[in-house]
């Protein structure tokens, strides 16, 4: 059973919108994709367990069967419990004398001396099933986004909750769900056998209305599954349109619109929760559904065994003892459903995480057209060769970049201009490896660049993004980011012919750049690209945009430090200066 | 709490909303120790051998506990969600409010703001899993302790006793105990986001140069203390649950001691015995659900203190723009302006800077002087520290980051004038450079929008409005230089004669100005 939860979600506030804030959520297609929230509603339906989450479970096995083991125990402490329990009040019943307790008080409170140490191994041994799980899945998606360099579908702030929160959210699945799974078969049947030695009447109705627990369980969970998602991706709806409001705070508050937006989100948050209301009636019928069955069949052998006492065939003692262990045979099977509740969220985490781990196959993994790669007849095997470059990303609706060709040799300054929008960093970002193109081929040296061959190809590569990332700590760490071992001298020289002799060594760079302007950041960014060339292995240079935001002069400097290197370089600009110093000029998306 | 409190006042009905929630949740909780102790009964008296009908009432009493158990709690999470589903609402008003009223212009608050959307979520579990089930569950413990007063005192000051210390006492120490453990979780979890963060931020520099291996290996170090962290704290948990399921066998321990001596000494019906024994078995589900409550407010709390320290806040400058002024002769008049964010370093001293109609001035200087609260002052966000700051006129803005709305590109450009017709916003952006259909929807933070072409559309919202004065912040930065001109050829038709600030760097756009002001020397030229 496969649905498309995103197309149910009709637009609810779009209609006589005033405010442009209003904000129909329209985009959710593109919009709900990429975070933790985006996951629930993404979500294809696998039954109770994804099995992805199944094999990770292998690595914590024994934590899952001593969990199993522990449960099981706790079951024959509630049996020993309800056996001197229905002794201990049957008899002073019968003898109207308070000495028969002094047999019973000690073993009972043994009995929750033991429940008590359960309890606390239980809680020891779920974190450590939890933990090995999310651990894993924690490195590997890390990894998958290092391989993925450019992943949109992962934005940093989503990446974090997932990895911190989101993951969390697992426990409730590794520590609970999946051992209550094994135990709601396996205490149904402990305390089915205690109460089959005493009575049997009671033990066919327990046996008759246990079953009809997961059967309706399931019937309404059918029923409700999409109401459920619905719900999940309602809340997220909610959730983004404020943040998308909070976030673009600062322009409404330049246009004087900031509070006026105030009745249009009133408006929002009230017609989202009358729905998530309306979908919250329906999903939870399976809990009343499932405490109706448990609570009716508990009343049902409390009134049967009653008249049976009451007609001599039964004693009380035994009596009390099915009515207490009664309810234990439903409490396992009930609260498989409560911990699949408590661990849905950290499914769809781990729903999230396989999604950036392994992502599904899109159109543009098509391998690049394996077209030959030889020499030109007429020269020497250039550096890089680029033909007929075209890249679509997953989901657009047209190439961002088609049909480029270019070579690059040894000791040449290609300047890549265009249209904004034309796909110049698009080409940028296939040379150095981290989009795929989807047509076309890059050959370097003459041999086509292969994903294996990436690693020792980027060896060759100095690298300039647009935005370029900064680590936090010093401005001298980042430049020292490619080569660690770089003397303060040589980071100082870097600094210096990056237009940057301003910029002290030992100036922090806060989260994400914080102290840093853009022209800076940039700057240091070429000064870690100069570090690497000086360190040697170095034959190509990529740059985006090397001189937004400088002035004439720093410009001018900039280009003679890079021309100075005497390496080919592929330059992203739209810059007069840069233009004129190109010993070749390829229009991309003209 | 007093959020809440601050919160109800906002929701239709409060007092009848909350009465209802724990009304229905204590029946419902109510439901399941009924059922167990009208069967204890029940079963008791039926060994006296009483005639058939002497055990009709308590047969009825089992039935509708048994059915109603399961009616009462679907309703009351029906209306205990409406509730917190109102409460976040609510929240999530005042909090825009409080943030709108505060300029945000300039000032880097980016995690924060990200960080508040999540953490207003937390009032739901407050509600839902806090402050229902607790008030809820009190009252359960007090009724059935006042129900079984009436047949022994002592035993039920006993139960409430033993309730008391595994509903309060226990989770109150779980608390404490785990607060402590959870405390030192929270710099590894924190150091594990920041890694996270940085290496998601710069995974193309980390890749570009090398640098994964070593950012991976930083993010298991990360992990591998927060596990460490998480098990000494999933220890001390662990006490704390055993302390509450030892506190509930002691809560049937002392009963059955208590009762079994009333019952000899001739002071407790002997029905009754199985009642106060059974009784505190089933209020094990509540205090559970205390024991839960616990632990959801001390998460809950932490985000709600995020919450409430942004709500508290003292306002910076007036947030909104006042876009009603308007003026015969418009115009920037800084006189001698010490410029700077109320209770920060002084920015930008004793500028003096005048932009008449038709005039188009340059401001240029080095990166991080601040161009942009000097725009912000402008703009009238913010006061000036001293000096004086007139401007005349209404005042557009063309922001160097400009949000675009997950909506329709229509809507986006309305920003710029709420009451702008189709055609208006068609024109717009064909001026803007952006000929696209009005309808079109952009995704998540305009991701299907380049970077250019974002700033078109911010363009656009200037260019459909009105505006008298006009206050460019970088316009031509990530545009190739033919649209950037085109861009500023139509900006500049459209706000014809209107007085023009132009923050850039570029030399191709200062050279279109017709004077340049310099910030540190703040000396005016030609």
């Amino acid at each position: 059973m496969t649905d498309h939860p995103s197309r149910d979600g009709a637009p609810v506030t779009g209609r006589g919108a005033v405010l442009a804030s209003n904000l129909p959520r329209a985009g959710d297609a593109a919009g709900l994709r990429g975070s933790q929230g985006g996951a629930g509603p993404r979500r294809t339906r696998r039954g109770p367990i994804d099995p992805r989450l199944l094999r990770r479970a292998r690595a914590t096995r024994w934590f899952l069967v001593a969990l199993v083991v522990v449960g099981a125990a706790g079951a024959l402490l509630t049996l020993a419990q309800a056996w001197l329990l229905s002794r201990g009040l049957s008899e002073v019943f019968h003898t109207r004398d308070a000495a028969p307790l002094g047999a019973v008080v000690v073993p009972l409170a043994a009995v929750f001396a033991g429940k008590a140490a359960l309890a606390w191994l239980n809680n020891l041994l779920g974190q450590r099933a939890a933990a090995s799980v999310k651990s894993q899945l924690r490195t590997d998606l890390l990894r998958a986004r290092l391989e993925r360099p450019l992943d949109s579908e992962a934005s940093a702030g989503g990446l974090v909750t997932l990895v911190t929160q989101g993951l969390d959210a697992l426990d409730g699945f590794y520590a609970k769900y999946l051992p209550q799974l094994v135990l709601a078969v396996v205490v149904p049947a402990i305390v089915g056998v205690a109460i089959l030695t005493t009575d049997l009447i009671s033990t066919v109705i327990v046996a008759a209305t246990l079953p009809l627990i997961p059967l309706f369980m399931a019937l309404v969970g059918w029923t409700t599954e999409t109401r459920t998602r619905r719900r999940w991706a309602l809340q997220t709806r909610l959730a983004r349109h404020f943040g998308d409001l909070v976030e673009g705070l600062p322009t409404l508050q330049v246009f004087g619109r900031a509070r006026a937006q105030v009745e249009g989100l009133r408006r929002t948050e009230d017609a989202h929760r009358a729905e998530t209301m309306a979908t919250l009636r329906i999903s939870f019928l399976s809990a009343l559904v499932l405490e109706l069955l448990a609570t009716i069949s508990v009343a049902i052998v409390a009134v049967t065994t009653g008249f049976r006492v009451l007609f001599g065939d039964l004693d009380l003692a035994s009596a009390l003892f099915v009515l207490i262990l009664a309810p234990e045979a439903y409490l396992p099977v009930r609260q498989v459903g409560v911990h699949y509740h408590d661990s849905a969220d950290g499914m769809a985490a781990a729903e999230a995480a396989f999604a950036l781990i392994d992502p599904p196959a899109t159109t543009g993994e098509v391998p690049a057209t394996a077209a030959p790669a030889v020499a030109d007849a007429a020269g020497p095997v250039p550096l890089l060769a680029v033909r007929g470059l075209g890249h679509t990303y997953p989901g657009a609706g047209g190439p961002a970049v088609s049909n480029v060709s270019f070579a690059v040799r040894r000791g040449e300054f290609v300047v890549l201009t265009g249209p904004s929008g034309g796909g110049k960093t698009t080409v940028l970002n296939a040379l150095i490896g981290f989009v795929r193109p989807t047509v076309g081929d890059i050959a370097v040296d003459g041999v086509p660049l292969s994903p294996a061959a990436l690693p020792a190809w980027r060896r060759r590569v100095a690298y300039v993004g647009q935005t370029p990332g900064m680590v936090a700590g010093t401005i001298a760490d980042n430049a020292r980011l490619g080569d660690p071992d770089a003397s303060d001298a040589d980071v100082r020289r870097a600094l210096d012919d990056a237009g940057a002799p301003e910029l002290p060594l030992g100036q922090p760079v806060g989260d994400d750049g914080e102290g840093v302007s853009a022209g800076e950041r940039r700057r240091i960014a070429t000064a870690r690209a100069l570090l690497r060339i000086r360190r040697g292995g170095v034959d190509l240079l990529l740059l985006d945009e090397p001189t937004a935001g400088l002035d004439a002069d720093a410009e001018a400097a900039l280009l003679r430090g890079l021309r100075g290197t005497g390496l080919a370089a592929v330059v992203v600009s739209h810059r007069a200066a840069v233009i004129a110093e190109a010993d070749a000029v390829v229009e991309v998306g003209a | 709490m007093n959020l809440v409190l601050r919160l109800l006042d906002g929701v239709d009905r409060p007092r009848l909303r909350v009465a209802l929630a724990v009304l229905l949740a204590a029946l419902a909780s109510g439901a399941s120790v009924g059922l167990m102790g009208t069967s204890a009964w029940m079963l008791s008296r039926a060994a006296e051998l009483p005639p058939e009908h002497a055990l009709a009432l308590g047969a009825v009493g089992v039935r509708f506990f048994g059915i109603s158990r399961g009616v009462f709690r679907y309703t009351e999470r029906l209306v205990g969600h409406d509730l917190g589903l109102r409460l976040q609402s609510a929240l999530r008003l005042l909090t825009y409010e409080r943030l709108a009223r505060t300029t945000l212009l300039g000032r880097r608050r980016g995690d924060l703001l990200t960080r508040v959307v999540a953490d207003v979520e937390a009032i739901l579990d407050l509600v839902v899993r806090v402050a229902i089930p607790l008030t809820s569950g009190a009252v359960v413990i007090l009724g059935t302790t006042v129900v079984l007063g009436a047949f022994n005192l002592p035993s039920a000051l006993v139960l409430l006793f033993t309730s008391l210390l595994a509903a309060v006492a226990a989770p109150l120490l779980a608390n404490r105990l785990s607060r402590a453990a959870d405390a030192a979780a929270v710099p590894a979890r924190g150091a594990l986001a920041d890694v996270v963060h940085e290496v998601s931020r710069t995974a193309p520099d980390l890749v570009a140069y090398g640098a994964d291996g070593a950012a991976l290996a930083q993010v298991e170090a990360a992990d591998a203390a927060l596990r460490r962290a998480e098990q000494r704290a999933a220890w001390v948990r662990g006490v704390a649950v055993a302390i509450q399921v030892a506190a509930a066998g002691a809560a049937v321990v002392a009963a059955l001691v208590i009762g079994g001596h009333a019952v000899a000494e001739g002071r407790l019906d002997r029905t009754m015995l199985a009642v106060l024994v059974l009784t505190p078995l089933a209020l094990h589900e509540v205090f559970g659900d205390f024991a839960k409550a616990a632990q959801t407010y001390t998460r809950a709390r932490v985000a709600l203190e995020r919450v409430e320290a942004v709500l508290d806040a003292e306002p910076v400058g007036r947030g909104d723009l006042d876009a009603a002024a308007s003026d015969p002769r418009p115009g920037i008049d800084l006189a001698d302006a010490t410029i700077g964010w109320p209770g920060g370093d002084p920015l930008v001293e004793h500028l003096t800077l005048r932009v008449g109609p038709g005039e188009r001035v340059a401001l240029v200087g080095p990166s991080g002087v601040g161009k942009t609260t000097v725009a912000a002052t402008i703009l009238g966000l913010i006061p000036p520290r001293s000096g004086s700051v007139a401007v005349r006129g209404r005042v557009g803005y063309l922001a160097q980051d400009a949000h675009v709305f997950a909506s329709s590109v229509e809507e986006n450009v309305k920003i710029g004038r709420r009451d702008a017709t189709r055609a208006q916003v068609t024109d717009a952006l064909a001026r803007a450079g952006l000929p696209v259909d009005p309808g079109l929807v952009v995704g998540e933070l305009g991701s299907t929008l380049s970077g250019g072409e974002r700033r078109r559309l911010a363009a656009s919202r200037l260019l459909v409005g009105d505006y008298q004065v006009v206050v460019l912040d970088e316009p031509s930065e990530h545009l190739d230089p033919e649209t950037a001109a085109a861009l500023l050829d139509d900006l500049w038709a459209s706000t014809a004669g209107a007085p023009t600030l132009v923050i850039t760097h570029d030399p191709a756009v200062v050279a279109r100005c017709d004077r340049v002001v310099r910030l540190g020397s703040a000396t005016a030229e030609g």
